[in-house]
C-alpha cells in the first residue's frame, strides 16, 4: 500500500486526472470519533473555515492532557473564543473511560504537513524561539517531561490563534490550570502581533 | 469568524445590487408569468447507466437526487448523519438532538400535533420551486400565521413603552408618522410644490394611514381596539403613547418592519404535520441508493468521472461516479482531501459558517390561545428574540411553542455555550416577562444551536461578503464538468429551501447542457 502522506500530500500538487485515491488507503475512523473528523477533517488533517486544528501526530499524552483542559473549562470559556468553545463543548462527549482511545486515535492519525498561510520574519523568530527552546526543544520536538507539546505539523493560523489566546488571558489563566500558566508566563517575550507572526514562520521551517 | 448576522449580511448585499438587481428582476417577472420554475427543467433521459454521486441528503441534495434519478441516472446519495433532510429536521417524540459533545434526544409527548420545526418552518407564496415539489409529492400545506398584530412587542429597555399588543403599537407609529406627513404637507415642505388638488389627495392618504381627525391630529385609534368590551358600547380608545416611547423603542427600531420582508409576506405557509413531509415527499419519490451514516473522507477529479471515498459501516470505501452533486456544507470542504483546482479551493475556502438558535418547549396549556392569541410571533428585545404560537392544532389540550429564534451572533453565542437545562432556564425566564407564570406550563424543551449541530456546523453559511461578488458566480460553476457545489450555501438565501432549491436546478440546468453537448 502506497503510503498515505504521500498520497494525500500528492493530491494537492497534481492535476485533475491524476487519481490520488485507491482503496485502503485511508483508515477507517472508530465509530465514537468520527464526530472529530467532522470538524478536524478526515484523519484529523485540520480545516481552517471550522477552525479546528491539524490533530496528526501529537503525542497521546498531550490530546489527553488538552482533552482534560477542555473538561476542566481550563480552555475555550472566553466568549470571543469560538472554536474553543466549541471544542470544549465537544470534550463533553468523550467519557473518561474513552480518553485514553481518543488520544490514540487521533495521534495516529497521518495528514499531509500544512501548508503555510501567513507570512512572518522566520530569521526574527529564530532569536525569539531562544527562549520557546527550553521547553519545547531546540527542533520544537516537544518535552512531555515539562509538558511542553511539539509544535512541528501545525497549523500556523492555529499557533498564532493559541499564542495570542496566551497573551490575552484567554487560555493558561484559569485557575487549576498549571501548564498552561507555564505557557501564559512563558509567552509574554513575544511583545507584539508582529513577534507572534515572526516565531510562527520560524516554527514553520522547522516542519 | 467576523460577526455579522444573516440579515445584516443580506441587507448589505442588497445595497450592492448589480446582479441581485437583475436576480429580483427575473424572480418579479416570474411571479407576475406565474411560471412555475421547476416544471421547466427537463433533464434529457438517458440510458447511459451513469452514476451520479450526490454528496449530502439535505434539500438541494434530494432535488437534484430526485431529478436525476427520474431522469434514468444511477444516483447514490452519501449521507454523513442518520436521516435525510439536512436542516428541514422536524423534531418529536424521541428524535435524536445531535449535537457535537451533547447529544440528546427530545422529550416532546408522543402526540401528532406535537412537533418542532428546528430548521425551515415557513414558505412564502413565491418559493415557486418548493411549491413545485408539495404540488408534485402531494404534501399537503396549510396556511401559517406569521403576523399576528394581537401577538405582542415587548421592550425591555429603558423608557420604551410597556408591553402591548403590536397593533396598539403600530396604529401608534402610523398615527405619530402620518402626524408629521401631514405637517410637512401643510408646510408644502417638497422638492417641487404640490398643486392644491394633490395636496388633497395627499391629506386624505394621510389620515387614513395614520387614522387622523380633519385638523391632523392623531388622538388615538379604535384600530386598536378598546379598553372595554366593544360589542355592547364603542368603549374607549387607548390613550396614544408619548412619541419619546417609541423613539426609546427597539421594536420599533426592528421587528415591527419584519413583516415586510417579501419572503415573510403573510399569509405564509407550513406542510400540514411538519416541515419534514417535504423530506418525506422526496423519500417517497426517489429513484435513488441511500446510504445514511457515510462520511466523505476525500474526493478525487478524474477526466472521466469522480471517486469518492467514504466510510460506511467501519470501511472505507470508493464510489466510482461520472459526476458528483456536493451538497456537504461547504466550511467542511478543506479537511476533505481533494484535487480540485486552486482557484476552486480558494472559492471554497471563502465560505464562511453562520448560526442560528432555536429552543421548542412543549406547554401542557395553549395558555396564549386564552390571550387572544392564534399563531403568529411575538417580539422581544431580550436575548431569546421571539415566540412563535403554533397555528396548527388550536383548541388542543397541548402545544409545541418556539421559545426563542435568536439571530444576533453573540446571543446565540451565548445560548451555545449554556448548558442544555440552563439554556431551557433563561428562555424560559425570558419568556415569563411576556406571559405570566410561563414557566410552570413548560413540559420539557429542546434547543438547536444550527453551528453545534454534527455534520452541520452551522446554518446560513454562505461566501464572505469581501469575497461574494467575485465568488458566487465562481461557485455555481462545475469543477472539472463534473464536480457541483450545491446547497442554499450557493445562493442569495442561505438558510431557505428555495435558496437550495434554486442552487440544485442551476447546476442541473448546467449538467443538462454538458451531457446534452456531449
Amino acid at each position: 500500500m502506497r503510503s498515505l502522506m504521500l498520497m494525500l500530500s500528492g493530491c494537492i500538487s497534481l492535476a485533475l486526472s491524476s487519481l490520488c485515491l485507491a482503496e485502503g488507503d485511508l483508515k477507517p475512523v472508530p465509530k465514537e470519533f468520527q464526530y472529530c473528523t467532522v470538524c478536524h477533517g478526515t484523519q484529523m488533517q485540520g480545516n481552517p473555515s471550522t477552525g479546528a486544528p491539524r490533530i496528526s501526530g501529537l503525542p497521546s499524552w498531550y490530546i489527553v492532557n488538552q482533552l482534560k483542559s477542555f473538561q476542566h473549562s481550563y480552555r475555550g470559556t472566553d466568549a470571543s473564543d469560538q472554536p474553543g468553545n466549541e471544542m470544549r463543548i465537544a470534550a463533553e462527549g468523550i467519557t473518561s473511560d474513552m480518553l485514553d482511545d481518543a488520544a490514540a486515535f487521533a495521534s495516529a492519525t497521518q495528514s499531509p504537513l500544512p501548508a503555510a498561510t501567513l507570512t512572518g520574519d522566520a530569521t526574527k523568530g529564530k532569536a525569539l524561539f531562544a527562549t520557546c527552546m527550553a521547553c519545547h526543544g531546540d527542533q520544537a520536538q516537544g518535552n512531555e517531561a515539562l509538558f511542553a507539546p511539539p509544535l512541528t505539523g501545525r497549523n500556523d493560523w492555529y499557533l498564532t490563534r493559541q499564542l495570542n489566546n496566551f497573551l490575552s488571558g484567554k487560555r493558561g489563566a484559569a485557575d487549576g490550570d498549571v501548564t498552561g500558566s507555564q505557557m501564559a508566563a512563558a509567552v509574554t517575550v513575544l511583545t507584539d502581533e508582529q513577534a507572534v507572526a515572526d516565531v510562527v514562520a520560524f516554527i514553520q521551517t522547522l516542519n | 469568524m467576523k460577526k455579522i448576522s444573516r440579515r445584516q449580511f443580506l441587507a448589505q448585499v442588497a445595497m450592492a445590487g448589480g446582479t441581485l438587481a437583475v436576480y429580483n428582476t427575473a424572480m418579479a417577472l416570474d411571479l407576475v408569468g406565474n411560471k412555475d420554475a421547476l416544471t421547466t427543467l427537463k433533464l434529457k433521459p438517458t440510458t447511459s447507466k451513469q452514476t451520479v454521486a450526490v454528496l449530502g441528503g439535505g434539500i438541494a441534495g434530494l432535488a437534484a437526487a430526485h431529478e436525476l434519478g427520474e431522469a434514468g441516472y444511477n444516483v447514490v446519495i452519501l449521507e454523513a448523519s442518520h436521516r435525510l433532510g439536512g436542516r428541514n429536521l422536524t423534531l418529536r417524540h424521541g428524535d435524536l438532538i445531535d449535537e457535537l459533545g451533547r447529544p440528546n434526544y427530545c422529550q416532546f409527548d408522543k402526540a401528532p400535533n406535537l412537533y418542532f420545526n428546528a430548521g425551515p418552518a415557513r414558505i412564502p407564496g413565491h418559493h415557486r420551486r418548493l411549491l413545485h415539489y408539495c404540488k408534485k409529492f402531494h404534501v399537503p400545506l396549510a396556511i401559517k400565521a406569521n403576523h399576528n398584530r394581537l401577538a405582542y412587542a415587548y421592550d425591555n429597555v429603558p423608557g420604551a413603552p410597556a408591553m402591548t399588543r403590536q397593533q396598539y403599537y403600530i396604529s401608534d407609529a402610523r398615527g405619530f408618522l402620518a402626524e408629521l406627513a401631514w405637517k410637512a404637507v401643510k408646510k408644502n415642505l417638497f422638492d417641487e410644490p404640490l398643486s392644491k388638488e394633490d395636496v388633497e389627495k395627499l391629506e386624505f392618504f394621510i389620515r387614513g394611514y395614520g387614522d387622523l381627525d380633519t385638523s391632523g391630529q392623531y388622538s388615538g385609534t379604535y384600530r386598536a381596539g378598546a379598553t372595554t368590551d366593544r360589542m355592547l358600547s364603542h368603549g374607549d380608545k387607548y390613550e396614544p403613547m408619548a412619541l419619546q416611547q417609541l423613539v426609546n423603542s427597539e421594536y420599533w427600531k426592528g421587528s415591527m418592519n419584519s413583516p415586510e420582508n417579501f419572503d415573510w409576506l403573510s399569509p405564509l405557509m407550513e406542510p400540514k404535520g411538519g416541515m419534514d413531509q417535504v423530506v418525506e415527499g422526496f423519500k417517497r419519490n426517489l429513484k435513488a441508493k441511500v446510504k445514511l451514516k457515510a462520511q466523505v473522507q476525500a474526493i478525487n477529479l478524474r477526466d472521466d468521472g469522480v471517486e469518492i471515498a467514504y466510510q460506511y459501516k467501519g470501511k472505507v470505501e470508493t464510489l466510482k461516479a461520472d459526476y458528483c452533486f456536493n451538497n456537504i456544507p461547504a466550511p467542511f470542504l478543506p479537511g476533505i482531501p481533494n484535487n480540485f483546482s486552486e482557484g476552486y479551493r480558494d472559492v471554497i475556502a471563502s465560505f464562511e459558517r453562520d448560526s442560528l438558535f432555536k429552543i421548542g418547549f412543549q406547554m401542557k396549556k395553549r395558555f396564549w390561545e386564552e390571550e387572544g392569541i392564534y399563531g403568529g410571533i411575538t417580539y422581544t428585545s431580550d436575548r431569546i428574540n421571539q415566540i412563535w404560537y403554533p397555528g396548527h392544532d388550536i383548541n388542543a389540550d397541548k402545544g409545541v411553542l418556539l421559545g426563542a429564534y435568536i439571530w444576533n451572533p453573540e446571543d446565540i453565542e451565548h445560548f451555545a455555550n449554556l448548558s442544555l437545562e440552563d439554556r431551557l432556564k433563561e428562555a424560559a425566564a425570558q419568556g415569563e416577562a411576556i406571559h405570566k407564570g410561563y414557566s410552570g406550563y413548560i413540559e420539557n424543551g429542546v434547543s438547536i444551536a444550527w453551528h453545534r449541530m454534527n455534520n452541520m456546523m452551522g446554518c446560513g453559511n454562505r461566501i464572505s461578503e469581501s469575497h461574494f461578488e467575485r465568488n458566487f458566480p465562481l461557485a455555481q460553476k462545475p469543477e472539472g464538468n463534473r464536480h457541483f457545489l450545491i446547497g442554499d450555501q450557493v445562493s442569495y438565501h442561505p438558510g431557505w429551501q428555495e435558496g437550495a432549491l434554486a442552487s440544485a436546478e442551476t447546476a442541473l440546468l448546467q449538467f443538462n447542457q454538458l451531457v446534452s453537448a456531449a
